[in-house]
């Protein structure tokens, strides 16, 4: 089966692959050189967002999307991220771009403690337990005085202009976004992802031709967690200060698998799609019409997608008779 | 620390187990017997307390007397729940997992609505009777709490006789053994789902009224009522009635020992760790075979 898909992948290199391999590479370079026109902040702030929830769903992906088992905890492991990076910086002042990443090896090394036992747990027993998982994390770090408790956590600010710092914000969580995505693109191409999606279809069969279910699983989970752990150091920096209450909301797990599932969780591509239109979607909402009323269309299309394209987005275009023949031709 | 403090904060643990059963009743026979997660339930409850309130504020209706109107709004909501929403993904691969996503962003949408209409402000219901005290020698039970186990004592009790003694209960304990089986001999399985889905939600809306004569409500306040209706549905074994109330009865237990000893937020820790460990050992709950 998997020499199969490998020609696949070789039969689809035609031209039309070749051509989306440029165009992909132009956006990102002008997506890197857009803080030269110098854009207001707003427009940096927005897509700053729009980068992180890309890293993030990504990265949630590669254990929600790919191993089916849906986490509702990764809110927990980007806020150790954040929380460790401000912890270093206060105590030891050391900057964040720099702990950023022992921020993802703390927020790895939870994940492997928890992870242990929490996927021994499957299906909804499983997103049960991340759910508490994440709630019982916010309410350890709101009474938690080594970590300021109730009232939070503030960052030094970069010495630089409000400008230059977006800026600087912006191409970092880019380049973190494009690399998390080939990450997560990496692992769907490789042996370990064909395993992963093997323990989605079925645990007990995969487990019988001799997947490692458990290690593979404790990986997924572990690189996910690591992934997210990055982006929260980032964005806790980028806040410049973090209270247990907005860094470890429930929510943002749920804006999370609302964005995997829109685009759909078995490809890298849908996660990618799905958080660049509802995350952008969001921020005009919020900015625009209210936060209340931009959860409220939300949750009616998390249902929608759901109970319409259940395989998300990508699926449903892929499928369509326009693009099929667009395809062929 | 003396006796009274001890058995004054059991006896409070213990009425609002009650009521954390009734909460979670309707949700564990939603998972047992249709195999549908429903995360809304605690917005419902929190929509039937929201409902009972403004009965009680505009209308100068007392919250006991209204109940049977929120009783019957919260059924019909959940049958047309049912039908939008449910019962077009009941032939999912998986039902349950979808099921779950669904009605999480059904919580969103019903949570944010109340915000949106009613502003996210606490509110407590405030009947005359609530604010004293009962006294039995030197130990206080407060109304409040006492009228909600009441409440939630007679809601599960007439729970357990329908589905014992009537023939459309019969025919939900029958769907729920064997689908198949109860439409060949006649049952109407579709009208069953949507009469346990209905009951469901309607034995939310009771609880959401019992809850807000203990404490203040908001539309986000959901979230945590959801995490104690799992709490009390794990800890009791999905769709088992009997376990559900044994459940809540252990939890208030648990609740009323660690309150006397611990500051209030630890609690819900100590709760939701525990649960975390059952999930971990006993997935079944814990009076199951």
């Amino acid at each position: 089966m998997v020499r199969e898909k490998a020609e696949n992948f070789k039969a689809n290199d035609g031209p039309i692959q070749k051509w989306s391999y440029v165009v992909v590479l132009c956006i990102i370079f002008l997506l890197f050189a857009f803080p030269l026109l110098k854009p207001p902040a707003y427009f940096l702030s927005l897509l700053f967002t729009v980068f992180m929830y890309i890293a993030l769903t990504e990265s949630w992906n590669i254990m929600g999307g790919y191993a089916g088992y849906i986490s509702l905890g990764h809110v927990t492991f980007f806020s150790i991220g954040a929380y460790t990076t401000a912890v270093f910086m206060n105590r030891l002042g050391v900057s964040p771009f720099a702990t950023a990443i022992p921020g993802g090896f703390v927020a790895a090394m939870v994940a492997a403690l928890v992870g242990i036992f929490l996927l021994k747990i499957r299906g909804a027993y499983f997103v049960i337990s991340t759910f508490l998982l994440a709630v019982v994390t916010h309410l350890v770090f709101m009474n938690w005085n080594f970590v300021g408790s109730s009232s939070g956590l503030w960052f030094k600010l970069l010495p630089v202009s409000i400008e230059v710092n977006r800026i600087i914000f912006y191409e970092v969580m880019l380049l973190l976004a494009i690399l998390i995505t080939l990450v997560a693109r990496w692992v769907e191409k490789s042996k370990f992802g064909v395993g992963l999606v093997a323990i989605r279809e079925d645990e007990d069969v995969a487990q019988s031709v001799g997947i490692h279910a458990p290690k593979l699983k404790l990986l997924a989970f572990i690189l996910s967690a690591f992934l997210a752990g990055i982006v929260g150091g980032i964005y806790g920096y980028y806040m410049s200060y973090i209270h247990p209450d907005t860094t470890f909301d429930i929510n943002i797990s749920l804006l999370i698998l609302l964005m995997a599932f829109f685009g759909g969780c078995r490809t890298w591509i849908g996660p990618l799609l799905g958080a660049t239109i509802l995350s952008s979607a969001n921020q005009v909402f919020v900015t625009f019409i209210g936060a209340e009323i931009s959860r409220i269309f939300y949750g009616l299309l998390l249902m929608v997608v759901i109970i319409f394209m259940p395989d998300g987005m990508i699926e449903h275009i892929k499928n369509s008779r326009v693009v099929k023949k667009w395809v062929a031709e | 620390m003396s006796a009274t403090h001890i058995i004054q904060s059991l006896i409070s643990g213990l009425l609002l187990g009650a009521i954390y059963a009734l909460l979670a009743v309707g949700f564990s026979l939603a998972w047992g017997t249709m195999k549908v997660m429903n995360i809304s339930h605690a917005a419902f409850a929190v929509l039937g307390a929201y409902i009972a309130y403004w009965l009680f504020v505009l209308g100068k209706i007392d919250p006991l007397f209204s109940l049977p109107l929120v009783v019957l709004v919260l059924f019909i909501l959940g049958g047309v729940v049912y039908r939008l929403f449910i019962r077009p993904i009941t032939k999912a691969r998986e039902p349950l997992m979808a099921s779950m996503v669904v009605t999480f962003g059904l919580a969103i949408v019903v949570e944010n609505l109340m915000s949106y209409f009613w502003r996210p402000d606490p509110r407590i219901l405030k009947p005359p009777y609530t604010g004293s005290s009962l006294f039995i020698g030197e130990i206080a039970v407060s109304q409040g709490p006492l009228i909600g186990f009441v409440l939630a004592a007679i809601a599960i009790t007439l729970l357990y006789f329908f589905l014992r003694n009537t023939y459309t209960g019969k025919a939900v304990q029958a769907t729920w053994q064997n689908p198949i089986g109860a439409a060949l001999v006649g049952v109407n399985t579709e009208r069953v789902s949507l009469i346990t889905f209905g009951l469901s939600i309607a034995s939310a809306g009771v609880a959401g009224v019992a809850m807000s004569f203990i404490y203040a409500f908001y539309p986000p306040v959901q979230m945590i009522w959801t995490l104690f209706v799992f709490l009390v549905t794990i800890v009791g074994g999905v769709g088992s009635l009997i376990g559900t109330a044994a459940a809540g009865l252990v939890i208030g237990f648990v609740i009323g020992i660690s309150a006397a000893f611990l500051p209030f937020i630890w609690v819900n820790v100590l709760l939701f760790g525990l649960l975390l460990l059952i999930l971990l050992f006993r997935p079944s709950g814990l009076f199951q075979a």
